[in-house]
């Protein structure tokens, strides 16, 4: 088990869910998985600072110390992030948005060209569908100068899969060779499976199972298999 | 028509503006973002000066800024005169005349910026300051235009308060709107006529700007 880099505990009420969450990220991939309303988004906000009402306390290991990030500015997290449902800069395009953080051109060219919007890089974002959108946002998360955590939101709501499966892989690569971890949240069992990552189940509002993908999603992957018949 | 109340009554609408607009966008994004009991009182104030009589903001300034009163004792001090019967006094006027003009379009254009896409900015290393400067401000730039005109065309068209604290004076504070005033009295109809025309040409060519700009904006949103 590598060390932990990250320590994040989120407790309060968000809507109608209670959160009552304690996180040790040491993977460089960790899955939040769960159902909707579970509160997994919020936990991702939580880490960004967006959600001063929680009693949230959040942890960074810097050298051999550890840096307190609870009351760090929300742009000084050095946190990439590709939330939700994209939020792309409509009045941008392409480039720009995918350049907004980023600290060189090279950076810039570098992420476009891991999520194939080369060609599309300078229409505006208002043109696209719904899936590019979301790999322009990947893409501004991924340009993120000296990001030392990534947090990726349903990263793949309106990819197709073959591209799914494509950049997953890219993706976890990239990450690894800058050595910057990730925590992804998602309802997607393939997705989990994929990436080998460690997962971490929630359920209304808490944590209810950790460990490899196989064994924490052991029953998803045998009502999996029930369907494509491997089972009766 | 007197060239000098035009040209004093342009340098006011322009002056009001660009003041207000320094004031009213931090002023409307504290709205846009407060949801207290806080954000209604300050929207009520703001709102004020639509519902007053000018004549009652005008008397509030007049006494306010005289020497009488402690602001005005302090102002006298600061400044050498009272700010009453001066441009900078109108200026303060208009500028709380037209308040409202300014921050209501504003606030609207910040509440249509989604707040998912602020957040994100923020995220990703944006300062407040260039989250305002690369994502608000560019996302709700209509507004800006808008506030602009309202303030610009309402300050050309004021005459209550500038009547009050500003008394008439030729060449410091005697505005259009005024100066028809004054050549009614004098039963100068022609020379009134010509004035009022010119105001309504304005007002109307600077109310065609706003339109045609919305229409536009809408378009290329949907291009």
């Amino acid at each position: 088990m590598a060390d932990v880099h990250h320590q994040l505990r989120v407790a309060g009420s968000r809507g109608a869910v209670r959160l009552e969450v304690a996180l040790e990220l040491s993977a460089p991939w960790t899955v939040l998985f769960g159902p909707s309303g579970s509160g997994k988004s919020s936990v991702l906000r939580a880490a960004c600072g967006l959600l001063p009402e929680l009693d949230v306390s959040f942890q960074r290991s810097e050298g051999d110390g550890w840096v307190d990030l609870t009351k760090t500015p929300v742009h000084r997290r050095k946190i990439a992030y590709a939330p939700q449902g994209a939020a792309v800069f409509t009045h941008l395009s392409v480039q720009e948005n995918v350049g907004f953080a980023a600290a060189s051109n090279t950076a810039v060219d570098a992420a476009l060209a891991l999520f194939v919007l080369g060609a599309m890089r300078t229409r505006s974002v208002r043109g696209i569908s719904g899936g590019e959108k979301q790999r322009v946002s990947l893409a501004r998360a991924f340009a993120v100068p000296n990001a030392r955590l990534l947090l990726l939101d349903e990263p793949f709501t309106g990819v197709d899969r073959r591209m799914r499966d494509d950049l997953l892989l890219r993706m976890q690569e990239r990450a690894e060779a800058e050595g910057v971890p990730v925590l992804s949240v998602t309802h997607d069992v393939e997705e989990a499976l994929l990436l080998d990552a460690d997962v971490v189940r929630m359920e209304a509002g808490r944590i209810t199972g950790r460990g490899t993908a196989r064994l924490v999603l052991a029953e998803e992957c045998a009502r999996m298999r029930r369907v494509l018949g491997f089972e009766a | 028509m007197e060239t000098s109340a035009l040209v004093l009554t342009l340098r006011l609408a322009g002056l009001t503006t660009l003041c207000l607009l320094l004031i009213a966008t931090p002023l409307a994004l504290w709205i846009a973002s407060e949801n207290s009991i806080l954000r209604k009182i300050a929207q009520a104030t703001v709102a004020l000066p639509l519902v007053l009589p000018p004549t009652v903001l005008g008397y509030y300034l007049l006494v306010g800024m005289g020497p009488a009163s402690g602001l005005g004792h302090i102002l006298v001090k600061a400044l050498g005169h009272p700010l009453a019967f001066t441009f900078q006094g109108l200026l303060v006027g208009s500028v709380i005349y037209s308040l409202p003009f300014a921050v209501q379009p504003l606030v609207v254009g910040f509440e249509g910026v989604d707040p998912g896409v602020v957040e994100t900015a923020r995220v990703l290393g944006a300062s407040p300051w260039r989250v305002f400067q690369r994502v608000i401000f560019p996302l709700a730039r209509m507004s800006f235009v808008t506030a602009a005109v309202l303030t610009f065309a309402h300050t050309v068209g004021e005459f209550g308060v500038v009547l009050m604290i500003g008394g008439d004076i030729p060449g410091v504070t005697r505005t259009l709107s005024i100066s028809i005033f004054d050549l009614v009295q004098e039963m100068n109809y022609p020379a009134a006529s010509r004035t009022a025309l010119a105001l309504v040409a304005m007002s109307f060519f600077a109310l065609l700007l706003l339109y045609a700009r919305a229409a536009n904006a809408r378009r290329s949103q949907l291009g």
